[in-house]
């Protein structure tokens, strides 16, 4: 779905790379920046208390077609831009001559960042007496992660071991007596396994024997379960609009979710449909029964429940089988 | 280098020569046996008078006596020598060292150079290596036929070229290449500052392993790993004729010379001539005089208009070796063409030697290579060094990093390179006895990323001894996403490294290497004198990996938080949609359009439709397109269908089987927030829902 625009645009591809990158004036990794995915990790294991990172960005733009262009006043910008902050900082970038690539910085302040900003470039000129025009832009931004350790774009949910009863977390106290809890309020879903809860631990991640196994795939998927429910509502609450009500794909890990369930929940209605329909069946709750059950249906499937449960039965049969023989 | 030589040497060479023995010098002289002896061995000089009476004896003038610069009498018959059939009937149809390689261009060239690199005279200098490419016809190749006295041979290889062997086949596709095309292809490799073939002419010494021998590599220092081995039958593979003409210039001198000391040697199999049946190699060489030789064909010293004639000139007293094969071919290749020999050439030396032709700097490059062609005397392709930057451009910046101390441990802006040791332990030798210990070698791994423009990348370059490149390998357990990136790992010598364990882990590496030195694996050689050498290997490749992944590795995905995998596995969000089998939907597949005078926007919609039983009803929408936030809808003053559609109140009506439509759209300037011309418009397809009003 891309724009048209009433001033000839670029055709050419515009390749953008950041080539090096420096926090507080100490280099970074190159391994801490993908080319291929488009990600830089701002992270440094040891410190945590920076106050700027710098990239080094360099651009190659369609040169030929840009001198053949009808524009005038052409310039190259860098814009990072973080939703969650309603950040967005513009740096221009430079042709030295005899270069065949535009250059510059861009400042990442850590201050005006929550997690994750995104590094777009934009060509800029005059067409028929107009300034500021957007000739062209890359077709993918980078992604400035200012919390991964990894340069990657997936990112997964945390699952954190807490003791609710006695811990640190003074918040967990009232859900004391619960197993666990999942927590989507945050920069990413994280999932809370209960410590003082005798045994979960032990079970999720030593189960021994055929039955314990079975056990602890039953209860890892009736986590599962919850947390995908729960991930999903809470990503489709969380939407924006345009003017005439159609809503924008969330973006980060809500985005995944909603991509990966809305197909199951609305089998046969397009992705931006069934994210309409959805809302419009939440908002109005025309429907909104019928659809609860079948979010619960796919996020068992995502939990791979039923496979689980039925691991569990035969488990559990034959252990009897045992005892009677 | 023409100083004086010996009179005693030039004596005894005169002597032998003539067939003549010192005691019958002496008879004919009247003096005695020990005089002459004397003379020989240099212990004593003869008398004027005495000088005199010899160079009567030898047919000569008392000049020549005093400046020794010629030998006495008229030249030697130059002739051909076949080796006679063996006695016990057994008929060789070829080397069996030949068909242990791939008779290509590409792997003569390898074999040869680093034949040329191991027998680097003076370390502070490199080994210059030049390949040329000579096309001779009409007279040029009359006047080197004749030279070569091809009038002796052609029976032999008339004879040869009837077996119905692999090498039959070969060689009487040379001989009507010869016949009909009345062209000849010569390859020369010349080596300066090199040892040259010094030793005798029968026994033990670089000479004789290349003429003499198969299978003998001469090892000069533990250094090189064998030179003139295995790789020699690779110069022989390459000739169509079996046939290379040899000049080398001495290091050491040899029967007092050093220049131009000439020998060809041609490789045929068992044949039948004239009844005499014969073994297979034959020389071209001066007949031996020596009883236990007799009538062998030895090297000479030539002079410079029969090494000319022989296209066997060097063009400078440089020590080292000229090969020229005659009838060259690249078997491997699709085209015998003078320009695309010359391109392959250059590629090979630039593959194989781009470490060895590295230079630091303060440290000069171990080889220099070039390659130019020749025809009938004249240049083709003009003589090109081999620059290692033009194919390797990241390989060869990572080592000069290296060579000039200029590594860094971590990689923080592009072009750096990181060096980190990998350690090999080399175990003890079984013949060491069991106490003894072995031995921790630290081998340099180089990294940086790679270039934009390389083909090749991602891989382990693995070199040892003089840089020459034993295998690339690729990397395991590299972590996902790593960005391409060129390593080179230097083991053994090619660290630069001299102490004890460094000797021990070349030895240990050579023996892990199969006759080709193509890669690092268990042989025969290295778990004979090795006791846990496979572990060892593996340790190693391990070693190197963890290595890498220290510099360019991600760190574990979901490093940041665990959790029970049983549990983790199952909330995966890059995970696909659990729905295989989703229909497609219709979708906007183009937009063209543009701002009217009224200021509304004129669209022309394609759209993409999938195939289904019953049509669709869809619901275009046109939007201003904005930076972030919410889009204002537009609405439409008009709507047309334009091909495969129909417009029925505001909505599209696609019939089944259409797989493409096309409608038409005049926005309402009513309902423009901002002028037309300041803003984008998108324009998408909504599945119509059913009348709900």
């Amino acid at each position: 779905m891309s724009a048209v625009y009433a001033y000839p645009t670029l055709v050419g591809k515009i390749e953008v790379a950041v080539r090096g990158a420096s926090m507080d004036g100490k280099p970074l990794q190159l391994s801490l920046i993908s080319q291929r995915d488009q990600v830089v990790a701002l992270h440094q294991v040891e410190r945590d208390d920076w106050t700027e990172g710098v990239l080094d960005l360099e651009v190659s733009l369609p040169t030929e077609e840009l001198a053949e262009g009808p524009w005038a006043g052409v310039s190259c910008v860098a814009v990072l831009t973080e939703g969650a902050t309603n950040t967005r900082v513009v740096s221009r970038l430079e042709r030295r001559r005899g270069d065949t690539h535009w250059r510059g910085q861009v400042r990442v302040r850590r201050s005006t960042h929550a997690s994750r900003a995104l590094l777009d470039v934009s060509v800029v000129g005059s067409h028929g007496g107009v300034d500021g025009r957007i000739l062209g832009r890359a077709d993918t931004p980078w992604l400035v992660d200012l919390l991964g350790r990894t340069p990657s774009r997936q990112r997964d949910l945390e699952i954190l071991e807490e003791d609710f009863r006695d811990g640190p977390e003074e918040w967990l106290r009232p859900f004391m007596d619960a197993p666990w809890l999942i927590d989507t309020t945050g920069e990413l879903p994280t999932i809370l396994l209960n410590t003082s809860f005798e045994g979960l631990s032990e079970l999720l991640s030593g189960a021994r024997g055929p039955l314990e196994k079975a056990t602890a795939g039953l209860v890892a998927a009736q986590i599962a379960g919850e947390a995908w429910a729960t991930m999903f509502h809470s990503a489709l609450s969380d939407l924006e609009f345009d003017d005439d009500g159609t809503p924008h794909f969330p973006g980060g890990w809500r985005e995944s979710v909603l991509r990966s369930m809305l197909p199951e929940v609305f089998p046969g209605l397009p992705l931006h449909d069934a994210l309409r329909e959805a809302h419009d069946c939440r908002g109005a709750g025309r429907g909104w029964a019928e659809v609860q059950s079948r979010i619960e249906v796919a996020a068992g499937k995502r939990s791979q429940m039923p496979k689980n449960l039925v691991a569990t039965i035969r488990a559990v049969s034959r252990a009897q089988e045992g005892t009677y023989r | 280098m023409e100083d004086i030589e010996d009179f005693g040497v030039w004596l005894g060479r005169q002597l032998r020569r003539n067939g003549m023995s010192q005691a019958e010098l002496a008879q004919q002289l009247k003096l005695t046996r020990a005089a002459v002896s004397a003379w020989v061995t240099g212990r004593a000089q003869p008398r004027a008078e005495v000088m005199v009476r010899i160079a009567e004896i030898l047919e000569t003038d008392v000049a020549t006596l005093l400046t020794r610069d010629a030998d006495a009498g008229s030249d030697r018959p130059i002739g051909w020598y076949h080796r006679i059939a063996h006695h016990d009937g057994g008929r060789e149809y070829g080397n069996a060292a030949a068909f242990a390689f791939d008779a290509s261009l590409a792997v003569l060239a390898r074999e040869a150079t680093q034949n040329s690199l191991d027998e680097r005279l003076d370390p502070r200098r490199p080994v210059r290596v030049r390949f040329t490419l000579h096309e001779l016809t009409g007279e040029h190749l009359h006047s080197f036929l004749s030279a070569l006295k091809w009038e002796e041979l052609e029976p032999h290889f008339a004879a040869a070229a009837r077996s119905r062997q692999k090498v039959g086949r070969t060689l009487s596709e040379g001989l009507r290449a010869l016949r009909e095309d009345a062209s000849l292809l010569l390859l020369r490799i010349d080596d300066y500052n090199a040892s040259g073939l010094t030793g005798p002419e029968y026994e033990d010494g670089r000479y004789a392993a290349v003429v003499r021998r198969q299978l003998d590599s001469h090892k000069s220092n533990d250094r090189a790993g064998g030179s003139y081995g295995l790789g020699k039958a690779t110069l022989w593979a390459a000739s169509r004729l079996g046939l290379v003409l040899i000049n080398s210039t001495l290091s050491e001198p040899h029967e007092g010379r050093t220049a131009r000391r000439v020998i060809g040697r041609l490789d045929l199999p068992w044949r039948e001539v004239d009844g005499v049946a014969y073994a297979g190699p034959a020389w071209l060489g001066e007949p031996d005089t020596e009883k236990t030789h007799e009538g062998v064909s030895r090297s000479w010293w030539a002079d410079e208009r029969v090494v000319a004639d022989l296209q066997l000139d060097r063009e400078s007293e440089d020590p080292g070796t000229s090969f020229l094969i005659v009838g060259a071919h690249d078997a491997a290749g699709n085209s015998d063409m003078l320009e695309d020999l010359h391109a392959e050439l250059g590629r090979a030396l630039s593959d194989n030697f781009w470490a060895a032709m590295t230079a630091g700097r303060s440290a000069p490059a171990m080889l220099e290579a070039s390659v130019r062609s020749l025809r009938n005397g004249e240049s083709v392709v003009a003589e090109q060094r081999v620059d290692p930057l033009d194919r390797h451009p990241a390989l060869v910046h990572a080592l000069r990093s290296y060579i000039d101390g200029e590594t860094v441990e971590e990689l923080t802006a592009p072009g750096q390179v990181a060096a980190t040791e990998v350690g090999l332990v080399v175990p003890p030798l079984r013949t060491a006895g069991r106490k003894a210990a072995g031995g921790n070698h630290s081998a340099v791994l180089l990294v940086t990323p790679a270039a934009d423009k390389d083909e090749k990348h991602s891989r382990i370059i693995c070199m040892r001894g003089n840089r020459m490149t034993v295998t690339a390998r690729s990397p395991r357990n590299l972590g996902m996403g790593a960005d391409p990136f060129q390593a080179v790992l230097l083991a053994g010598f090619a660290t630069g490294d001299d102490s004890s364990t460094t000797h021990a882990a070349e030895a240990f590496l050579r023996a892990a290497e199969p006759p080709e030195h193509d890669r690092w694996g268990v042989t025969e050689e290295l778990t004979a004198a090795y006791a846990n050498a496979p572990r060892r290997l593996t340790e190693f490749n391990s070693a190197m990996d963890t290595a890498l992944r220290r510099v360019i590795g991600r760190r574990v995905p979901g490093g940041d938080s665990t959790g029970p995998e049983v549990l983790r596995k199952l909330l995966r969000l890059d995970a696909p949609a659990g729905v295989g089998t989703r229909r497609g939907h219709p979708a906007v597949d183009r937009v063209v359009g543009k701002v009217d005078e009224s200021g509304a926007w004129t669209l022309d919609v394609t759209l993409t439709v999938p195939q289904r039983d019953g049509g669709w009803q869809l619901l275009p929408v046109v939007k201003f397109d904005v930076r972030s936030g919410g889009r204002p809808s537009l609405d439409w003053a008009e709507l047309s269908a334009k091909e495969n559609c129909e417009v029925v109140g505001g909505r599209l009506v696609i019939e089944p089987d259409v797989r493409s439509a096309r409608f038409g759209g005049v926005t309402a300037v009513g309902s423009h927030p901002v002028a037309a011309a300041m803003a984008g418009v998108i324009v998408d397809v909504q599945q119509a829902r059913e009348a709900s009003t």
